[in-house]
Parts: C-alpha cells; structure tokens; sequence
C-alpha cells in the first residue's frame, strides 16, 4: 500500500515536470517574449527585469526566449533517440533471447562491445564524418544506449521465455512469433517504459553535454546545453546565466526518470501481487 | 506463569485484518500447532512473536513470553530474544540461509551474539550441534556454502541455528512443505527429538493436518485471521466443533482412505 | 498386437551441468536413464517420485516440450521431432502444477484458453468453445474477460484444465496439478479431475509426489528414483504389496492420522 502510494506521488511529481517542458515546447511554438536570436548590445549581461524576466546573455539575446526554444532541441533528442534506442535495442534483446545457445553467446558478445563504446566517441567519430548537427548528436546517444537497452530487454526476456506460461504456450503449439507477440511483448511492457524514461533523461543529458563540447546542435539555434557551454566564461561574474538551462535540464532530466520510477512501483507485480 | 501468552493479538495491513483478535497460551515445554490454509493468519502470527511483521503492518494486542511483553518492544530489544530465547525454522532454508557464507559462521553467529562466545569456541559448539542434528560429516558441512547441501541438510542447518542458544521457544513455520516425502519424515522426528530433549517449547505452524497431529498435542485452526478452534489432537479429531475443522479432517480422512484403499474416487 | 498410444522407448536425458559446479571438466546430470513406457488408450497412469526423479523430465518428453539425449517418443506410431507437432498437441495436453505462474497474467481468461484453439487451427466456434469448456471445469462464463490475478487458486487452476481441454485431447498430462493448492481446493481440483476423466475417456498421466493423489485416480502407478523406474504396476497392489525399499520409505514416510472413533 505505501509503495504504491509512494510510487503515485513519484509518477505525479514527475508528470508536472515533463509537462512543463511540454508546455514550453508548445509555447515556443505561439510566442516567446522576444526573438531568442535577436541581438541588443545595450542589454548585455542584463539581469532580472520585466524587459528580461530571466536576464540577457553577452549578445544581449533574451534567456526565457530562448530558454522556450531550447525546449526544440532537447525533445526532439529525446523523442529521436529513444525511437532509435528502443527499437534497436529492444528488438535486438528479443532476438538474442529466443536465439539459439549457439548464436547467442556472440550477440552477448557483440552488445556487451557497444556498450563499452562511449557514447561521446561515437559522437565525435560522426561529427567528424557528417559535420556537428543535432542528427548526428541523435544518431550517438541512439546508438550508444541501444546496447543498454537490450541487454535489460534480453535479460527480462529470457526470464519471461523460461516462465511456466510460454511453457505452457508452447504445448499449445504456439510459434515462436506468437510467444514474443503475446507474452513476451505484453509482459516486457513495464520494463520497457522503465527504459524508455531511462533513456530520455540519458540523452537529454548526453545532447547537453555533447552540445556543451560543440558536438552538438550547431549554433545560432538554441539549446540548453550550448547556452550552459557559452554561460561558463562568466560563471563567476554572471552565475544566472548558467542556472536558467540548468534548472530547464534538471527539471527534464528528474521528471522522466520520476516518470520511470513510479511506473515501476505501479506496475511492479510484485508489490502488486500481495495477497498470497 | 505460562511461557507464551497471546491475548486479542490483531495484525493488520492498512485496513485489512489479517489477524483478528487471537488469543492463545503456551506452557513451558509444551506444544501446539497452528493449522491453516494460506490467508489464515497463522504465519503472520508467528512473525509477530519473533518481531518480524514488516514496518506496514499495524498490531495491537499483548503477546507476554517469558513475563515480558513483546508488542511494542524495540527492534533492537527483539532481537536480544531472537535467535536467544525463541528460534524458528523457516519453511524454505535456501532463502533463511545467507549464500555467501560458510555454514560454520552462521551456526556460530547467534553464539557468538547472545551469548559472546569467541568465534573458536562457537566454531566448536557449531560442530557439536551438526552431530546432534544428525549432518554426516560435520567437518566437511561447517566449511561448506548453503547451496553445497541438499534441502533436507539445509533444513537441518536452520534448526541448528535456531537451536544454537538452547531457546526456551521454537517456532517452526511449513518447516518441512519444500521437503521430499521421505525427508519431511526425518526432519520431524529430528524436531521431535530434539524439542523433547532440550525441553523448548513449540509453535508449529502448517497447512498440513496429518503432519501437524503427529507433532504437536494442542492444534489452533485458523481461518482468516480468527482462531475457529483450539483443542488437543485427540478431542479435534474424535469431535470436531467448528465446520470447518470438520471439513479440513474430512479431506485428510479422504485422502487416507484413498491411499490405504477403503475409498477413493473410483 | 495393439500398438500404445504413447510410448517412450530407450528415452534418456542427460544435462549438462555449468562448468565448475562440480570441479574439473564437464558435468553432466541423469535426469533420465534408459526410460521404457507404454501407455494404452484409457490408461491412468500415476507416476510418483521425490525431487531430482526425473518425473518432470519425462512429462517434457512426452509432450516433446525437450528432446532427448537418446531414444525416442512415439505417439500413435510417429515419433516425436522438435517443432510445433500440431498433430501431437492436439490429443495430448498438459495441466501444470502451478497456475499462478502457468497463465499469463497480462492475458484475460478468454484469451488464455482461446489459445491452444487458434494456434491448432482447431475448427469451430472459438468463442462457443471456450464457454462450453468453462461450463464444464465449473466457472461462470462471466470469468471470461477477468484477468488470472482476480481469481483464485483453485479458479486459476480451473482455467489451466479449460485450457487443456478446449482442443479436446485424448489424453491428459497433469504435472502435480493439485501440489500448489489449498488443501481444501485440492479435493476439489482432484474431483473434477476424475469427473472429466471419466466423462471424456480421457487417458490420464498424473505426476504427484503424494501417493493419495495417485490413488484416488490413477489404476496404474510406476515409482521412479533417480531417473528409472523402480516399480510399477497395479496402483492398489503395488501400495498394498510394495516390492522395492524405496516404495516402502515412500509409504512408511506418509504421517498418518490419529484413529476416529
């Protein structure tokens, strides 16, 4: 019961907080208190003002602004790489896990490979190729946890194939399809959201850090990583300047794995399953 | 003064009774048996006695051992009783025991907490209880891991360990329900004998009826949550009073008949 | 001469156990050695065993759900492959020992016994099927579109048996089908066991560690230990007159109740 609760309030927290940067992404789109490109040399460094309600950076470009357009960038990371993540991973697990013994030691081989692989790596590899863009930033943090993904999907698979219920599926002459379309799929679901806001508050962060290193969303766009890497210099001099997309990511980053982590306490069966 | 006293023992979880108003005693070196299906309450009981309900749950009552009352006793406080003064067997060793750990320094651990004996000499009396609960080669059984044993050596560990301070209680839960046949009969007569030889009192708690009424001579029937009848296994079985003891010695009787061939389905 | 209907001639199975469990180089485990059975249409056969027996590598056998490491399983003269053998699972079917893990807790109990129906290509009204079967295990046809954690043990147990029976086998495997249950849901299970064993003329193979529950189904019993049978025959005979020791420790084992009046 008080799991259960607790896991509500974690799964409430969580849903204001991604819908928020929802929110924000949705107004980027209808109105932002200023044109978050446009340059005023006479408001540089401005701090907390009705003009500025969170301040000017060294252009004199407002932070709200683009603070509400950054919120582009890190969805669309975040939606793009967990499409990649999951269905790479996710259908990379399942397949290694109805493998047979013999294939499946070198698929564990092969993910357990590409998860050592650094993420930041592949990025600067891909940069290095296409030329720095958000695709390549996506392209990185997909693949990179892609490799995690499917090792907890093989995994929380290949308990589900070894449960008495796919057993009992195949003495009813079940096919192998079917098994991963009824059982496996239906009972890895949990999991798999668990993973998904995983996955969001990982690259979410990883595009900020890649931006951060310029790996990134290529300047002038916004995002919150680059406004972080440019606020750096003045830290000292003008600490809100890097608070403003640190809080933005903070409250992203939280609210997914909040998300997560509620939907676990509410579909834990075990937590569920208390009455035997 | 009896040794155990349960008087209007009620556990709860939210607002869900498991326990109802249970009331029930035990003197020093007797027995009695709490039989019952799952849901009855009569493992909750038995966790409350040994202060290990979990933190949700919410109990109210008196449960007196030894003069002292233990509902409402600190964590701490309990655990000076457990695995002291009162032991229990759990029904599936493999989990009560600790995995990474020889089986030597887990029958030594209570020893050498209660009664601050030094890990050699624990070490000793540790190979002493192996012998007297019957593991071949002891020495061999203290240096091994939980998993190196079968289950009916296991199940001979935790009554090694619950017997280790010579505990004026023994509470003993499905103590034999993941056990073979054959083994489940070895290991009650080995708590049969060594129950009556260090004179401890019994709590034994089982679904099973045949098991139970050759092990205790008072039963409780439980069924959800209250206490149905409490009687010695002679009056129980010769003129049951609820309905539903009735029916839990009618489907034993079935079943014997059946085996012993004077009934049956067919 | 009458060929059986389900036999298991030469049939072993040997695992090979993780490296290191028991010291240098491979280890393997007998789970079955050398196993010959011949089961006849309408036989009840009870097999009874202790843990490590091998009773449940040999329900596998039979059900082709594992291969062996040698001999074979034939079922009406055809031998056994690896693969979906509709032509098996048709007429052989398995009741497992517990239901909360043998139905799929994301499925509804529709669904769960619609499934040996659509994956056998049996050809009928499914859904008239289903209700037919759940009359006949005792549920309410309104238990259809409940998922298994709303039941009980002994209703879950109920939908296992639907299962099996929905493509309408000729014979029935139960794998200690009343072990994991309530002792006053047992006689139940048990009951409606015998009942549609009879009414179906299904043939029966009821593995149980309880010899009660052998007895009061079973007409013949084979005892195994370590992977082979030690004795078999007439249920009534061999626990009236057990042959081998372990029959004897079997029996002896069983507590037995005080006297009624």
């Amino acid at each position: 019961m008080k799991k259960a609760m607790k896991g509500n309030i974690s799964l409430i927290t969580g849903s204001v907080m991604v819908a928020i940067t929802f929110s924000l992404l949705i107004l980027s789109f209808i109105w932002t208190p200023h044109d978050p490109l446009e340059v005023t040399p006479d408001d540089s460094f401005a701090g907390i003002s009705s003009k500025h309600f969170l301040g000017a950076d060294k252009l004199g470009r407002d932070i709200l602004s683009q603070i509400i357009v950054g919120s582009r960038v890190t969805l669309l990371v975040a939606a793009l790489a967990v499409t990649i993540a999951m269905t790479l991973g996710v259908s990379a697990g399942i397949t290694i896990a109805v493998a047979s013994r013999k294939l499946q030691a070198p698929m564990v081989y092969a993910v357990n490979i590409a998860l050592a692989f650094p993420a930041a790596l592949l990025a600067i590899i891909l940069a290095a190729v296409y030329g720095a863009s958000t695709l390549t930033a996506v392209s990185a943090i997909g693949l990179a946890t892609a490799a995690a993904v499917a090792q907890v999907t093989r995994r929380t698979a290949y308990g589900i194939l070894a449960s008495d219920y796919v057993l009992a599926a195949h003495a009813c002459g079940a096919s192998t399809w079917r098994i991963i379309r009824k059982h496996v799929m239906p009972n890895l679901r949990a999991s798999l959201l668990i993973q998904a806001s995983a996955v969001v508050s990982v690259s979410v962060l990883a595009e900020s850090s890649l931006s951060y290193l310029g790996l990134g969303t290529p300047p002038p766009a916004p995002s919150w990583g680059r406004m972080l890497a440019g606020s750096q210099q003045y830290i000292f001099v003008n600490p809100l300047l890097a608070i403003w997309p640190g809080i933005a990511i903070v409250i992203v980053v939280l609210g997914f794995n909040l998300v997560g982590d509620g939907v676990r306490e509410v579909f834990d069966p075990t937590l569920r399953r208390s009455d035997s | 003064m009896s040794l155990l006293e349960v008087h209007n023992l009620t556990i709860a979880f939210g607002d869900k009774k498991v326990v109802d108003s249970i009331s029930f005693t035990l003197e020093k070196g007797s027995r009695i048996g709490l039989i019952g299906e799952s849901g009855s309450g009569k493992s909750m009981t038995s966790l409350a006695i040994m202060g290990l309900l979990p933190d949700t749950a919410t109990v109210s009552g008196s449960i007196t051992f030894e003069g002292q009352e233990l509902i409402g006793l600190s964590d701490r406080e309990h655990s000076h009783l457990r695995g002291n003064r009162m032991g229990m067997v759990f029904q599936e060793p493999l989990t009560a025991l600790n995995p990474l750990m020889r089986i030597g320094k887990q029958i030594a651990g209570p020893l050498m907490i209660h009664k601050g004996a030094s890990l050699k000499d624990a070490l000793g009396s540790a190979l002493e209880l192996c012998t007297k609960v019957g593991l071949p080669d002891p020495d061999r059984v203290l240096r091994a891991y939980p998993h190196q044993l079968s289950g009916g050596q296991r199940q001979r560990i935790g009554l090694a360990i619950a017997l280790a301070c010579e505990p004026a209680l023994l509470i003993a839960d499905e103590p034999t329900t993941a056990l073979d046949v054959t083994v489940q009969r070895e290991v009650l007569n080995l708590i049969n004998t060594l129950v009556d030889q260090e004179g401890s009192s019994l709590v034994f708690v089982t679904h099973d009826l045949p098991v139970v009424s050759i092990m205790t001579e008072n039963i409780a029937v439980m069924q959800l949550g209250q206490i149905v009848e409490n009687a010695t296994v002679a009056s129980l079985f010769h003129a049951p009073k609820h309905e539903y003891s009735q029916r839990l010695i009618n489907a034993a009787r079935v079943a014997e008949d059946a085996f012993s061939g004077t009934g049956g389905i067919k | 001469m009458n060929q059986p209907l389900l036999e298991a001639i030469n049939l072993s199975r040997t695992y090979k156990l993780a490296k290191g469990s028991a010291g240098k180089g491979k280890a393997f485990r007998h789970a079955l050695i050398e196993m010959n059975l011949s089961i006849n249409t309408g036989d009840r056969i009870g097999i009874v065993g202790e843990s490590g027996s091998g009773k449940t590598t040999l329900v596998r056998l039979l059900l082709g759900l594992d291969t062996p490491t040698s001999g074979s399983v034939e079922f009406k003269g055809q031998a056994l492959i690896s693969g979906k053998m509709p032509w098996l699972r048709k007429d052989v079917q398995i009741v497992f020992q517990d239901p909360r893990s043998s139905l799929d807790p994301r499925m509804k109990i529709s669904e769960i016994i619609r499934e040996p129906l659509v994956c056998l290509g049996i050809d009928e009204d499914h859904d008239a099927r289903i209700d037919e079967v759940l009359d006949s295990v005792g549920l309410e046809r309104a238990m259809r579109d409940r998922y298994p954690h709303e039941l009980s043990g002994g209703q879950r147990q109920r939908v296992a048996i639907a299962r099996a029976l929905a493509p309408r086998p000729g014979v029935l495997i139960a794998d200690e089908p009343v072990s994991a249950l309530d002792v006053l849901v047992r006689d139940q299970i048990l009951e409606l066991i015998a009942q549609l064993t009879d009414k179906l003329g299904l043939t029966l193979i009821l593995v149980s560690h309880d010899l009660s529950v052998i007895a009061r189904l079973c007409n013949r019993v084979i005892v195994m230990k370590d992977g082979a049978v030690v004795e078999s025959g007439n249920t009534r005979e061999v626990f009236d007159r057990p042959a081998h020791e372990f029959t004897r420790a079997l029996i002896g084992a069983i507590p037995r109740l005080p006297e009624s009046l």
